[in-house]
């Protein structure tokens, strides 16, 4: 192992320390769960017996203490709410957003590729003006309330998709195509860019000279260079998507940890937003990771070790 | 300007969407029912938030319950007598079986009794029991239930109480029992697809009858706008939560219908009677003629919710009529706010929640406005609204606006809770209404108790320590050709259901 990963390494492990202590901090510092769990009415003695059954009566940084001792040991708590392991609680949804994800990249990319690689190198005709209109719409429309839109068309309208839910092939559909458009324009705009920055590099125009076709030219030459910032992209578009199915999932009402979340945030279920945000942060980080370990693949120009070749 | 084109093409969707209606279908033999979340868990002593008793309300049934309009009636339990202040005896149904084929006994109900009083259990509903201090099995048929102290409100706690089988819990354990529920109830459970939703079916042998549907189907469905497009496209049959403007939205479709009914929630303005310019009973009889409380049921409710001049319900033992009224009278409260000293206004703190509707608390802050009583609005989250709600005078703000329900219908829950000066939700303090408040949470006679309510209700009538809005209303989207009509208790029993 060279000294880039090394270091690459422990900077990761320290910012998982840092997402760890601080969803700590913030959720001790937003309110006692205890008073959303008591019955409206309850005496002073029935919280303080719930509060003290819980152990937060306990000074904060023993339960802190006893928080990154669980943690070491990989047990991540009983939920709060429904008095089950988090892991079971959280294990069933993951798939759901892992499948959720993947398909909404697979519409961004679908999508978003071809489309940029047009709109790169055909800048001006009528087709390329109305798919960068596509692209902006897809760019400028809120996920909360294109999801509603699509429903109403293509559910309740047309009656040929599933308005909510994860029953049957067809009902990823809608949610794939809603959590997909933002990343699908993003991936457009980016592939646009680069195409066009490569076109106007001399090798570009060396490889003309020779007598390559327009295809060959694009193909071998051009993709291969502007791929690389989009690898960038991939690994944080799927981040953003991890972060945009908390909307999309609640309004699909599709099973996975987006709306686990939002569930668990406002029954103030501590043991599972703390479990959530950490995985979170965890994929964030390592993604990143990933996609620096990535660039030196694509493009032997760039070295792990941080030094230009 | 996009925001307005953005609205402008989704009024024109949701136009043709009602233009493409449904066909009528025929009445499927299984209810799908949509809810805001999936249940927190299916132990029935382990919480009590709607999503949970909605589903499991129909896997067990409770030692006593309460009729279509409200009543204490016998369900497990046949019959009930006093046999001092402090001691209770029920004689016990024997005709009844678990879902397992195992008799329902004495031995359960005393069983489940104890499990949600059991300190240890750690049930946040540990509150609305723990006056119960021994439950016993004196014959096959007969459980006798002490409280510590005189308890009138016994028989409205335990409608809340599910009866579960002692021999199936200790075999499985209680975290089984939450995963795999099983009661005596007219509907079995089948699955809990973690996220998605809970399949029931129907219980073949329930001693009620058969029930009406062979399956139900409960699902998590967070965005009401979602709930109404499955309702909209056959995917749902029933679907909960609903605002006025989702109703109106449904009204228009030939094939749903909305349902709604009171519920035992009044939102109130509270003030802080201890601290600020409120402690002056002036000032605060000045606020309630100030308000309009007819404009913002109208106006913002959709019609749906009711004035209520006091802080309880019809639904709630211990309601009274004809209590005194503060009609909305600006002049009136203009002329009071001048005789306090305020003659050129005063400013005060109102602090809610985002839960709760912030149309209406705009609307207070402007109805105010117009006669010179400037309100802050603080908002912060639940936690932090809680916690001001049970601050000392000092912390509490000068008004809080937020919805009470005990869920039991009986006075005890709210009065005692909001007024009391003892309560840690109470900023008011009057010995004449502790004694009444007193009084009757140890009588165990009806009519006593109702008497002391009686004057209790007319002295906060007259000392405003609070001012009751309006009594909120549960709205409920369906098919048109479901049967159901739903009570203050906030339950679906799928008993008192059927396809029409």
């Amino acid at each position: 192992m060279n000294s880039f990963l090394v270091k690459r390494l422990g900077q990761t492990i320290l910012s998982v320390w840092g997402v760890i202590t601080v969803v700590f901090i913030i959720l001790q510092m937003s309110g006692d769960p205890t008073l959303l769990m008591v019955p409206e009415g309850a005496t002073q003695a029935d919280i303080d017996s719930l509060r003290l059954q819980l152990g937060f009566d306990r000074p904060m940084i023993v339960q802190y203490g006893d928080y990154l001792w669980r943690l070491a040991r990989l047990d991540m708590g009983v939920s709060l709410v429904q008095n089950i392991p988090v892991v079971d609680i959280l294990a069933p949804r993951i798939f759901y957003t892992l499948y959720l994800a993947s398909a909404a990249l697979l519409v961004a990319f679908g999508i978003g590729l071809p489309v940029g690689i047009y709109i790169g190198i055909f800048r001006n005709n009528p087709l390329s003006r109305a798919l960068m209109a596509v692209v902006l719409i897809g760019q400028s429309m809120p996920t909360f309330w294109s999801g509603i839109l699509l429903i109403m068309l293509f559910a309740v309208n047309w009656a040929i998709l599933p308005s909510s839910g994860a029953e049957g092939a067809t009902s990823i559909i809608l949610p794939a195509i809603t959590l997909g458009a933002l990343s699908m324009a993003t991936v457009a705009r980016i592939t646009r860019t680069s195409i066009i920055e490569e076109l106007g590099k001399e090798y570009i125009r060396a490889a003309k000279a020779r007598g390559l076709s327009f295809a060959a030219v694009i193909g071998r030459h051009v993709m291969r260079n502007a791929s690389i910032p989009l690898i960038t992209i991939a690994a944080l578009e799927l981040s953003n998507l991890l972060a945009g199915a908390v909307i999309v999932e609640t309004v699909f009402a599709w099973p996975g940890l987006g709306l686990l979340a939002v569930q668990s945030i406002e029954a103030r279920d501590f043991p599972v937003v703390q479990v959530l945000v950490l995985l979170g942060s965890v994929v964030y980080i390592g993604l990143n990771l990933i996609a620096d370990i990535l660039y030196s693949v694509v493009d032997p120009r760039i070295k792990l070790d941080g030094q230009q070749g | 300007m996009l925001k307005k084109l953005l609205l402008t093409i989704y009024a024109l969707v949701l136009a043709l969407a009602g233009l493409g209606a449904d066909s009528a279908m025929a009445a499927p033999d299984k209810l799908v029912v949509d809810l805001v979340n999936e249940p927190s868990t299916l132990d029935p002593h382990r919480q009590w938030n709607p999503d949970s008793y909605y589903v499991y309300r129909n896997i067990y049934d409770n030692l006593v319950t309460r009729d279509t309009a409200g009543k204490i009636v016998p369900q497990i339990a046949t019959s009930w007598k006093l046999l001092d202040d402090t001691t209770v005896e029920f004689k016990i149904r024997t005709d009844v079986k678990f879902q397992d084929g195992s008799p329902l006994t004495a031995q359960d109900v005393v069983f489940s009794i104890k499990r949600i009083t059991n300190p240890e259990f750690k049930s946040p509903q540990l509150g609305q029991f723990n006056s119960i201090t021994d439950a016993t099995a004196t014959a096959p048929d007969t459980v006798v239930v002490k409280t510590g102290k005189p308890y009138p409100p016994l028989l409205a706690q335990l409608v809340k109480l599910s009866i579960v089988s002692k021999a199936y819990t200790e075999k499985v354990g209680d975290e089984k029992l939450n995963l795999e529920p099983m009661g005596s109830g007219p509907y079995k459970f089948v699955s809990w697809q973690k996220g998605v939703k809970v399949e029931l079916a129907a219980n073949e042998n329930y001693w009620r009858g058969t029930p009406p549907f062979a399956a139900a189907e409960f699902r998590a469905v967070k965005d009401a706008a979602t709930r109404i497009a499955d309702l909209r496209t056959g995917k749902a049959d029933l679907i909960v939560s609903l605002n006025s403007d989702n109703a109106a939205e449904l009204k228009s479709a030939s094939n749903l219908a909305v349902l709604s009914a009171p519920t035992e929630r009044v939102a109130y303005l509270m003030m802080n009677t201890e601290y600020g310019p409120l402690t002056d009973v002036k000032v605060r009889r000045a606020v309630a003629y100030a308000l309009d409380r007819k404009l913002i049921i109208d106006a913002l409710l959709g019609g749906y919710s009711r004035i209520t001049d006091e802080l309880l319900t019809p639904a709630h033992f211990g309601y009274v009529e004809g209590v005194k009224a503060y009609p909305h009278d600006p002049v009136k409260a203009k002329a009071l706010l001048a005789e306090a000293g305020y003659a050129d206004g005063v400013t005060v703190e109102l602090v809610t929640a985002p839960v709760f509707d912030q149309r209406i608390v705009q609307a207070i802050q402007q109805q105010l406005s117009k006669v010179g009583i400037t309100v802050k609005i603080s908002m912060g989250d639940m936690s932090t609204f809680l916690k001001r709600r049970r601050a000392d005078p000092e912390g509490f703000g000068d008004m809080v606006f937020g919805r009470w329900s005990c869920a039991c219908q009986d006075a005890d829950g709210v009065l005692y809770a909001m007024f009391h000066s003892d309560s840690v939700w109470s900023k008011y303090a009057n010995p004449e209404l502790d004694k009444h408040l007193e009084a009757a949470r140890s009588a165990m006679d009806p009519e006593v108790r109702l008497k002391h309510y009686r004057l209790a209700n007319d002295i906060i009538a007259d000392q405003v320590p609070s001012i009751p809005l309006y009594q909120a209303a549960a709205i409920y989207g369906a098919k048109k050709n479901l049967q159901w009509t739903p009570t203050a208790n906030e339950s679906l029993f799928l008993m008192d259901m059927s396809w029409k």
